[in-house]
């Protein structure tokens, strides 16, 4: 079957199930620290079933066939038939990457290629300790009997193991096999789809259950009552009392058997039950209270019981909470809280709201030429309202940060295994909110730096031990807010960096020269890290070495008006220290002027403001330094760069300002002819014609109406100093 | 009858004239989107030097290029007929200023003639072809092409 991508189901699909991969991902590497939680298993093996689930229903087969025999071993773990191992681990977590390939395959609307037979033969191979445990026949062979069963039938069905529902369902199935349709059809998708998004009530569920009694009672009207429906689900539910105690690898064998005859549906009927258990909570419901009996032992239990899948994503496999996991902790029914909106459409708002704030900037400078009184109070009160619309609407687009940080542990993980180090991750003010833009764009270089740390940073074991340390290493992740400002450190307590070698290193590359290197401090030298072209690690690995990349991070964090800072002691570890602002979209400027031109300086970069007096100026090796507090930076006039050199021709309202900017670990000064002041702005890109001009960041519209540059002062003076 | 006509034959090319250094030229209507009269035009620093700069168009913000310069032709002081045309290209809203912008006319897009030998070195590229027009000759631009190559530096950003 092919992949259509418009389909609303599939999208859907792919949003929750990306998201429980990116849980699963977290949760497995979680599982590797306390192999004994058994909530976390339960909810392991419950977004693999979930993700199987849902891929059923889309007859994507090598996604069902790959999570299914994950899940099959997750059971006989959770059934303390197996026992975790990091080479186990191992397997998972490429399973993992395996459905993260497919997932990318099902984007581009390709049917997901089956896994590589290796890893399908790690899944069987995992299987196999189990005969130490259990009789052979009871644990091993149902699964391979599912092996045969599922490449015989080539349609997705899942061998579905849960429990006994099956053999009774088939029987049922049997019976109607002639009303059957091959497929599920399209409205039993819509129902199901409908009901997966509004099961708190109860009459919606009533759609679900038609696909069931469709097939036993070739009764297709819409209408089906309650009682019908519940009188349905005891059929489907009722009988599988007695026989279903045993956990999933206990199926009796001759309920594959029966499969191979009857189960050429591309969903059992067992998923459905599954679907229906998530839907409806366990504990409701005739026939699923003896649905919930039976599955409790293999079920990790009804912990989304009652919300909706969303809701259920984001509560269930959350290993943080156990209480969320224990069986009996009925949720009571949530009416949902939450939409999900498009971002493109928050995008719209934030761009219409940056409008806005201009109108509004606008009006405050009109509303000098108003004596009434009323004017003024419309208008500061539109003014409030503005600002107020723009934090609301800048907290809709807020995402934790845990977003990227979540990523991290398996990152870790894999790094320091394959370099056999052992490192321990710790993460702090994982909830610090921050613009969506935002925390995409920082991801990357995050986690660039996140494994220089862990490559550069931590020392091997015995070089620790030897150095007087324990011998895991510790890496900290941690975020917090600062006005309006995003702070986010990562610090390791390794080697620490040694200027001297920096220093050597960037001479011997002849990327700077000896007496420029010389006269760096020791902060300057630690900001060499960021060149391109400079690597101080002897061996090149697949990790870090190649000199490639840090500069990108430091060019990215710049693109989002940040700084990054490093700072280290020699043998005791090294901090980066990343500063952004809170959102992208809206910039604190300062309103320069030239000649008659509007040019907006962002905030963050502006130490000091004062006049010009010529007695502070002194010629130093045919560059100009103004004098200020006991130091001489360099002094630029920004109308030399800005105004192709042209000099002042019209007198001189006042003394030209200097602006006193940092770059980095640099204090320069720049001449402007006037400050206006302060002015948030939004930022307007220039249009592709001009886009990398280097020194510029964008455009804005002032208050008045006019246009101004907001200029890129790391690049300015990149560019021109 | 005539809407027959039109579906028989390729639906006749409309065409916004102007005029630069005496000489008349077309672009397709569909690609205009409005005809502005002077405005205020915020130099880039940097930029290349047919781009004249950018203009603050009700809120969003339009680079300017300057047709004589792209062109090659010599620059001249703007007059009161001076307008920039605001062109949609690429998904990307540009505006062209030109001496003056004359009329919309029907071209038949089979009598436009291609012509190898019309334009100079800087403007060849971009002629599609030349009409003659009520006894006068309108050089027909490509505005895809005139805009698409001029895009530099990098594009994507943060």
């Amino acid at each position: 079957m092919s992949v259509d991508l418009n389909d609303e189901i599939m999208q859907d699909f792919l949003v929750e199930a990306g998201e429980i991969l990116e849980l699963l991902n977290e949760q497995l590497v979680d599982l590797e620290q306390s192999p004994e939680d058994n909530d976390l298993l339960n909810s392991v093996f419950r977004g693999f079933h979930t993700i199987k689930g849902g891929a059923g229903f889309l007859s994507l087969t090598s996604l069902v066939e790959i999570c299914h025999k994950s899940e099959d071993i997750f059971d006989l773990l959770r059934n303390g038939k197996l026992a975790l191992s990091a080479q186990m681990m191992d397997v998972f977590l490429q399973v993992l990457d395996e459905v993260d390939r497919m997932f990318a395959q099902i984007h581009e609307a390709v049917d997901p290629d089956p896994a590589p037979a290796e890893l399908d033969q790690m899944l069987l191979d995992m299987q196999s300790p189990t005969t130490e445990v259990e009789a052979t026949g009871a644990a091993t062979a149902p699964t391979k009997v599912n092996e045969t069963v599922l490449d015989a039938v080539s349609a997705a069905t899942p061998a579905e193991q849960e429990n006994n529902t099956e053999v009774l369902l088939e029987a049922a199935e049997m019976e109607s096999t002639d009303s059957m349709a091959e497929d599920i059809s399209d409205e039993e998708f819509g129902a199901l789809l409908e009901t997966l998004n509004q099961s708190k009530s109860e009459p919606k569920v009533d759609n679900v259950g038609q696909t069931k009694p469709q097939s036993i009672t070739n009764d297709a009207s819409d209408e089906i009552t309650d009682e019908e429906f519940e009188a349905m689900l005891d059929v489907l539910h009722g009988k599988d009392k007695g026989p279903a105690t045993g956990p999933s690898s206990q199926v009796p064998i001759e309920s594959d058997n029966k499969r191979d005859h009857t189960d050429k549906n591309l969903i059992s009927d067992a998923e459905f039950d599954d679907v229906l258990d998530q839907i409806h909570g366990k504990g409701k419901g005739p026939g699923s209270t003896d649905n919930a009996e039976s599955v409790s032992a293999a079920k990790p239990g009804p912990t989304a019981s009652g919300s909706g899948t969303d809701k259920k994503v984001a509560v269930a496999p959350k290993p943080a909470t156990p209480g969320s996991a224990t069986p009996d902790s009925a949720k009571p029914v949530k009416t949902e809280t939450s939409v999900r909106v498009d971002t493109a459409r928050l995008d719209q708002i934030m761009n219409l709201v940056g409008e806005l704030v201009l109108a509004r900037n606008r009006l405050n400078t009109l509303k000098e030429g108003f004596t009434d009184v009323r004017v003024h109070q419309a208008i500061s009160n539109l003014d409030s309202v503005t600002g107020d619309l723009q934090s609301a609407v800048m907290k809709t687009r807020m995402q934790p940060i845990k977003k990227v940080f979540g990523r991290f542990p398996r990152v870790i993980r894999d790094l320091a295994r394959s370099l056999n180090k052992e490192v321990n991750l710790m993460m702090e003010g994982e909830d610090t909110d921050l613009d969506k833009n935002l925390v995409e764009a920082l991801a990357d270089p995050l986690i660039h730096l996140v494994r220089n740390s862990v490559d550069h940073g931590v020392e091997l074991p015995a070089q620790r031990v030897a150095a007087g340390k324990p011998g895991a290493g510790n890496v900290v992740l941690a975020a917090r807010q600062e006005g309006d400002n995003i702070h986010l450190s990562i610090s390791d307590d390794g080697a620490g960096m040694d200027p001297e070698v920096l220093r050597n290193k960037v001479v011997e590359k002849g990327l700077m020269d000896h007496e420029t290197a010389s006269r760096l401090d020791d902060k300057g030298c630690f900001d060499l890290i960021f060149l391109p072209g400079l690597s101080t690690k002897q061996a090149i690995s697949d990790v870090s070495g190649r000199g490639v990349g840090l500069d990108v991070v430091k060019t990215t964090i710049t693109q989002l008006n940040g700084t990054v800072e490093i700072d280290s002691v020699i043998g005791k570890g090294t901090t980066l220290n990343i500063k952004v602002p809170l959102t992208l979209a809206i910039l604190p400027t300062l309103m320069v002027k030239l000649g008659n031109r509007k040019y907006a300086l962002p905030l963050s970069n502006v130490g000091e403001i004062f006049e010009l007096n010529s007695k502070q100026v002194s010629v130093i090796d045919g560059r100009e330094v103004i004098l200020n507090r006991g130091k001489a930076p360099p002094l630029f006039h920004l109308r030399k760069w800005l105004l192709n050199g042209s000099e002042e021709t019209e007198p001189r309202a006042q003394e030209p300002q200097v602006i006193m900017v940092r770059v980095a670990s640099n204090l320069v000064g720049l001449v402007v002819d006037q400050v206006i002041g302060q002015e948030e702005v939004m930022i307007k890109p220039l249009g592709s014609m001009l886009q990398g001009l280097p020194g510029l960041a964008g455009s804005t519209i002032t208050g008045d109406g006019n246009i101004a540059i907001i200029l890129d002062v790391p690049g300015l003076l990149q560019c021109h100093a | 009858m005539s809407g027959q006509q039109a579906i028989a034959t390729p639906a006749s090319l409309q065409c916004v004239t102007f005029s630069l250094q005496n000489e008349n030229y077309g672009i397709d209507v569909m690609q205009v989107q409005e005809v502005l009269r002077q405005i205020e035009v915020a130099p880039v620093p940097g930029a290349p030097s047919f781009v004249t700069g950018i203009i603050n168009l009700r809120g969003n913000i339009v680079s300017v290029i300057d047709a004589r310069a792209r062109f090659g032709l010599p620059s001249a002081e703007a007059t009161s007929l001076t307008r920039t045309i605001v062109i949609e290209v690429h998904q990307q809203i540009i505006g062209i200023v030109v001496d003056s912008v004359a009329e919309v006319i029907d071209v038949n897009p089979s009598d436009i003639e291609v012509t190898t030998n019309v334009g100079n070195d800087e403007t060849s590229p971009y002629i599609t072809g030349t009409v003659n027009s009520d006894d006068q000759l309108l050089v027909m631009i490509d505005l895809n092409k005139l805009i698409g190559d001029v895009e530099i530096g990098v594009t994507g950003g943060i």
